[in-house]
């Protein structure tokens, strides 16, 4: 185990104020406000082509921001980039080691420039990560797998305050991703801020105590699992031919929340409500094949939010 | 890759030896006709082949073969580290821009002294052999003079090196950079010994140019070769050359780190 970092409880360790990112004509990252604290797993999400990816570029200090800043514990990543990344372990979408070196090698390299206790953590840190056996052998021969294992081993070398993990659990099998989702509660338990960029939903439901939902550069939801989900509101998928008129006569009971579906519509509405709208459209001659009750998950949420606008999915209300 | 470049300097001097000896036999037994002055120069070249002469045409074997070497050798240690994308881990790390290409630099400065060194006692050891097999006495190197040319010669491999550091930089690839620096190190140097035969007036243009300037330090080492060559004439004055490629060196080495400060990393680099 590594050593809790003795410091402020719920500090913030990150923090972003408008954020902006332009690469030509295109904004990539556009006026992002975020916060990570001390003992929090915050999850980034988004579509492919988000953001995700250049955010934590500019906050690891790869990618110049167009306008905004990016703070690591309280040091500006602009101003003072290398002071600033003392404090922060990261790990990127592609996980990149000189590929003659061994993984204890390519630890030990990124440890020396680490300097501090980072040598004496190599060993630890690879049997943390179930690569002991496989230390001394050239990356090249790494399974991608390990590659992961190996590039989350990289960023607790610091021993750091912040720890950022970009698809952490990509090539892993489910055990691994299970072993993956304990080690991100287990440094969030030893104080420090997590930020998690992931295309896993389940995983970040598991462990994120707040998320960030980007798209096209734009937050466009932020809260706890909870607030996001709308406390796991509860909808019904209901299966029926005539949607707009199935729709008209939901709205007359007051049902506000109606989205089309390729077979029919998802309504809003409370789980003991079900019989009440299955007697509205049945007493009007439409007769639902199916009326299912459901709970909204963060990928249902997820993708309502991240959809691209389309007739058969725009809202009938 | 340096055991390689010390074994091609091994054979490139039994390679002249056996082919300047087979020419002056043929002459002397009749088999090709004398040129005028023909016998001589080949005598000439044999004698630059021994060990006291190692200063001048060993360095000159080194020169052509380190230049070769550092530009593939600087082009694959900074290419290949966008290629593999280990400068962006290296950045995330917490490494700056500067100390990368600083550490980068430095290693490629070591790298090209540790090859003059193994070059140089290449040379003296082709010019033993080349003499045992003559049959002749050895008389032992000039280690001043050696040391001398040594060191200019160190000294115009930096250029090659800083050139190559810029383009695989600038392109964030090894096969570039290897490719664009063999292009400038060939185009450069034939180019100004063409335009110098042509009309000796173009020295003073391509006399700002690398080859002139390694030209004008290598030959102008103590004791340099002393085989006539007519793409030597109107070389720069030693420390003008000297100066211009410092200059170089500084240049290239300031836009690689302009470029490397002032690019976004995305992907590998």
């Amino acid at each position: 185990m590594l050593a809790a970092v003795a410091v402020q409880p719920h500090e913030v360790v990150l923090r972003t104020k408008g954020l902006v990112k332009r690469f030509g004509s295109i904004t990539a990252v556009d006026g992002l406000d975020l916060e990570v604290r001390r003992g929090e797993v915050v999850g980034l999400l988004g579509p492919n082509g988000a953001g995700k990816s250049t955010t934590i570029g500019m906050v690891l200090g790869l990618i110049t921001p167009t306008a905004g800043t990016a703070e690591v514990l309280g040091r500006d990543v602009r101003v003072r980039r290398e002071d600033a990344l003392t404090g922060v372990g990261a790990m990127l979408e592609v996980t990149s080691f000189y590929p003659y070196l061994s993984g204890r090698d390519n630890l030990t390299a990124i440890a020396i420039l680490r300097g501090g206790g980072a040598l004496a953590r190599v060993d630890p840190l690879l049997t943390r990560l179930g690569l002991a056996q496989r230390g001394g052998s050239k990356f090249r021969t790494y399974s991608l797998g390990m590659r992961q294992r190996l590039g989350i081993a990289s960023t607790l070398l610091a021993d750091p305050a912040l720890v950022i993990l970009d698809e952490p659990a990509n090539g892993l099998d489910p055990a691994g991703q299970r072993e993956i989702r304990e080690l991100i509660k287990e440094l969030a338990a030893e104080n420090r801020g997590v930020l998690l960029a992931s295309h896993l939903l389940y995983e970040v439901e598991q462990v994120c105590d707040r998320v960030l939902v980007i798209k096209t550069g734009k937050l466009i939801a932020s809260g706890t699992i909870a607030e996001v989900t709308r406390g796991g509101a509860s909808y019904f998928e209901i299966v029926v031919g005539d949607k707009a008129r199935a729709a008209q006569i939901l709205r007359g009971l007051g049902v506000k929340d109606i989205r089309e579906t390729p077979t029919g519509l998802d309504v809003v509405a409370d789980p003991e409500r079900g019989a009440e709208l299955n007697r509205a459209l049945a007493s009007s001659g439409l007769y639902a094949s199916a009326i299912i009750p459901r709970a909204s998950s963060l990928e249902d949420v997820f993708m309502e939010l991240t959809e691209p606008e389309s007739p058969s999915a725009s809202p009938t209300s | 890759m340096l055991l390689i470049i010390a074994l091609a300097a091994v054979g490139i001097y039994l390679l002249v030896y056996l082919s300047v000896q087979a020419q002056l036999q043929a002459v002397r037994t009749g088999a090709i006709p004398s040129q005028p002055g023909g016998e001589q120069a080949m005598s000439q070249t044999l004698r630059e082949l021994r060990p006291d002469r190692v200063q001048g045409f060993g360095v000159q074997i080194v020169s052509g073969l380190g230049s070769v070497m550092i530009i593939v050798f600087a082009a694959s240690h900074v290419g290949t580290e966008f290629g593999w994308g280990t400068f962006r881990t290296l950045l995330a790390h917490g490494a700056g821009r500067g100390a990368f290409l600083a550490a980068k630099a430095l290693s490629l400065a070591l790298y090209a002294a540790v090859f003059v060194f193994l070059g140089v006692v290449a040379a003296i050891l082709g010019s033993y052999i080349v003499t045992a097999i003559a049959g002749e006495a050895a008389t032992g190197p000039d280690i001043g003079a050696i040391t001398d040319a040594g060191r200019r010669l160190y000294y115009t491999l930096l250029p090659y090196m800083a050139l190559a550091t810029l383009i695989a930089v600038w392109s964030r690839s090894a096969g570039a950079g290897i490719a664009a620096g063999l292009v400038v190190y060939f185009t450069e140097g034939l180019v100004a010994q063409l335009l110098v035969s042509f009309n000796r007036d173009y020295a003073n243009v391509v006399n700002y140019g690398l080859s002139r300037n390694v030209g004008a330090l290598i030959r102008g080492a103590a004791g340099a070769t002393t085989i006539p060559d007519p793409s030597a004439v109107g070389l720069p004055d030693q420390g003008r050359a000297a100066v211009i490629l410092g200059a170089y060196t500084v240049v290239f080495l300031s836009l690689a780190y302009w470029r490397l400060r002032s690019r976004d990393v995305t992907v590998g680099g």
